[in-house]
């Protein structure tokens, strides 16, 4: 459907010299919603989000924005109507509040507007009585904050993050989580982050691009182990568990399960899920809404619950628990 | 050593009593090295941001080129100089030989390669961060260039301040194609060089006493402005 899309890619590959860093056939980005792209280093995501901040164009293929074909020679217009904060962003020397400023200048917004804009988006990033200070001598938190600010004083209808927690504390993150909710909800911003943390993806949104090797992958990275297909097609071994696929076609080296998928109990199941594996709890942790639980059964694995389900369960570390999910939650690529 | 003491007294004299031929030869020295400086920055520094930052064939050469350019010696652009301006030469119909702007003309040949291989080290001296933050923001190639040499601006200023120290204290383009005119293009270096050998110690001290002075308060100035850097 190309109503609603905020970018359609067809075909689009980048090389860095001979050297592919990226290849997607076909990528529809919706419009207004959160999307999350997750990966592991090298996959890929912050060349699809240059591409996407027409920073660089791509070596093959179109880009699509907001039902416009993005010619290279339009690349600055197209540009400034993006947000993007990049992974390891530049401060200016000069204070905090020109550091602000500097993108609204570049957009020829008047003085006074200008002045209320970066003020706004200091505010939103908790930096309020930081405008005077000189931009280098910030803390990396307070930096990655700034960078921040920078990007949304443009208030753009597309923001684009490269993962926009690093070097945040917990607080910090907790309000940048906060404040791209709320641009999201209530102005309708379509926002794209990168993240190499894929449960924390995972809880923040529903939209969730998997890039593997500069690929988009149809499955959630999370649980993703190696080995191979044996019992003609019917189960993937890794070297230290058995996982069964049910009748499937797929093939690949690597298989990934769905964190949101695998269902925690205490005793066995007694249900249509035809993998039950047995393991100890090592971990749990908060993550956005929900919560993380890792589960030592042979590989590790990673589960996504609701608050509420981790206190019915009464769920400890070193709790002894069954993992249960449907064949059709493993994906194989 | 009486001598050399009173040698030092009547050149202080000569400074503190305002010496109308001192002060004039030190103005002519001022003023054909900051012109020469400032055309030499308003080309050089483009030139050299351009260097750093373009990659085109035969950028090596340049650069290379640049470098050697920077040692020049001076008696060299001033013996090339005469033989292009004088009456002769394919530029003799500038009439500029023995004249102020034909200092210049030689002083900017020597100040344009230091001017602009200083700024390519100060561009590329500059975090690589910065090329790709400005594109993120939406600037275009004439605004990334601006934030570059605003970034850039105490190392470029320093190239400059450089420059001038160079220009300043050369004799050989002020000898060979101002000519040591006198009340016109005698310059603080020529006239040591013939007062000196006038045997008028006294003044040729004084000016060199001046001259030190000139160079004193370029390297304060450089400092400062390296201080207040260090403040950012």
């Amino acid at each position: 459907m190309t109503e609603g899309a905020a970018y359609i890619l067809e075909d689009v590959t980048f090389a860095y010299g001979e050297r592919v860093a990226l290849e997607v056939p076909r990528l529809e980005i919706p419009r207004g919603k959160v999307t999350a792209i997750v990966g592991a280093n090298g996959a890929g995501k912050t060349t699809l989000l240059h591409l996407l901040g027409f920073i660089e164009p791509p070596r093959t293929g179109r880009i699509t924005f907001f039902d416009k074909d993005v010619a290279p020679e339009e690349a600055l217009d197209f540009r400034r109507r993006v947000g993007l904060l990049l992974q390891d962003p530049y401060l200016f020397h000069t204070s905090v509040l020109a550091n602000v400023e500097w993108g609204l200048k570049l957009r020829r917004v008047p003085v006074k507007e200008r002045r209320e804009r970066a003020m706004r988006a200091l505010e939103q990033v908790g930096l309020s009585g930081f405008e005077r200070r000189a931009a280098p001598a910030l803390s990396g938190g307070e930096s990655k904050r700034l960078a921040l600010a920078r990007v949304l004083a443009l208030e753009t209808d597309v923001l684009l993050l490269d993962e926009p927690m690093s070097h945040m504390d917990r607080e910090s993150a907790g309000r940048t989580e906060q404040v791209i909710r709320e641009l999201n909800r209530e102005r309708g911003v379509s926002v794209l982050l990168a993240s190499p943390d894929i449960l924390w993806a995972q809880a923040l949104t529903d939209n969730v691009l998997s890039l593997h090797d500069g690929k988009i992958v149809p499955a959630s990275l999370a649980n993703v182990f190696r080995g191979r297909i044996t019992d003609a097609g019917r189960s993937f071994e890794t070297a230290k568990i058995s996982i069964y696929l049910g009748d499937t076609e797929a093939a690949g080296t690597h298989l990934a399960i769905d964190p949101s998928a695998i269902v925690l109990s205490k005793e066995p199941l007694t249900s249509s899920m035809r993998n039950t594996l047995h393991g100890r709890v090592v971990a749990i942790s908060e993550e956005a809404a929900k919560v993380r639980v890792e589960v030592d059964a042979g590989e590790r694995f990673h589960v996504l619950i609701t608050k509420k389900s981790l206190e019915t369960f009464d769920l400890r570390l070193g709790d002894e628990v069954c993992l249960s999910f449907k064949s059709t939650a493993v994906k194989l690529f | 050593m009486d001598y050399l003491f009173k040698a030092f007294r009547d050149a202080f004299g000569l400074i503190v009593g305002l010496d109308g031929e001192v002060y004039y030869v030190v103005w002519t020295s001022l003023k054909v090295s900051l012109a020469a400086c400032l055309l030499a920055a308003l080309i050089g520094v483009p030139l050299g941001m351009k260097i750093a930052l373009a990659r085109f064939r035969g950028r090596t050469c340049v650069l290379l080129l640049l470098n050697t350019l920077m040692a020049l010696p001076t008696v060299v652009v001033g013996l090339f100089l005469y033989g292009l301006l004088g009456r002769r030469g394919p530029l003799g119909a500038l009439e500029i030989l023995y004249t102020p702007a034909g200092i210049i003309l030689g002083e900017f040949i020597l100040a344009l390669p230091i001017v602009a291989n200083l700024t390519v080290s100060a561009v590329k001296g500059l975090d690589p961060r910065l090329l790709l933050t400005c594109k993120s923001l939406g600037a275009s190639p004439g605004q990334e260039a601006r934030m570059i040499l605003v970034e850039a601006r105490y190392a470029v200023t320093a190239a400059i301040v450089a420059a001038f120290g160079r220009v300043i204290g050369e004799v050989g383009i002020a000898m060979m194609v101002g000519g040591n005119i006198k009340g016109f293009t005698r310059t603080m270096t020529t006239a040591i060089a013939l007062e000196t050998s006038k045997g008028e110690f006294e003044l040729g001290l004084a000016l060199g006493i001046l001259l030190l002075l000139v160079a004193l308060i370029v390297n304060v100035a450089l400092q400062m402005l390296q201080r207040s850097k260090a403040d950012d």
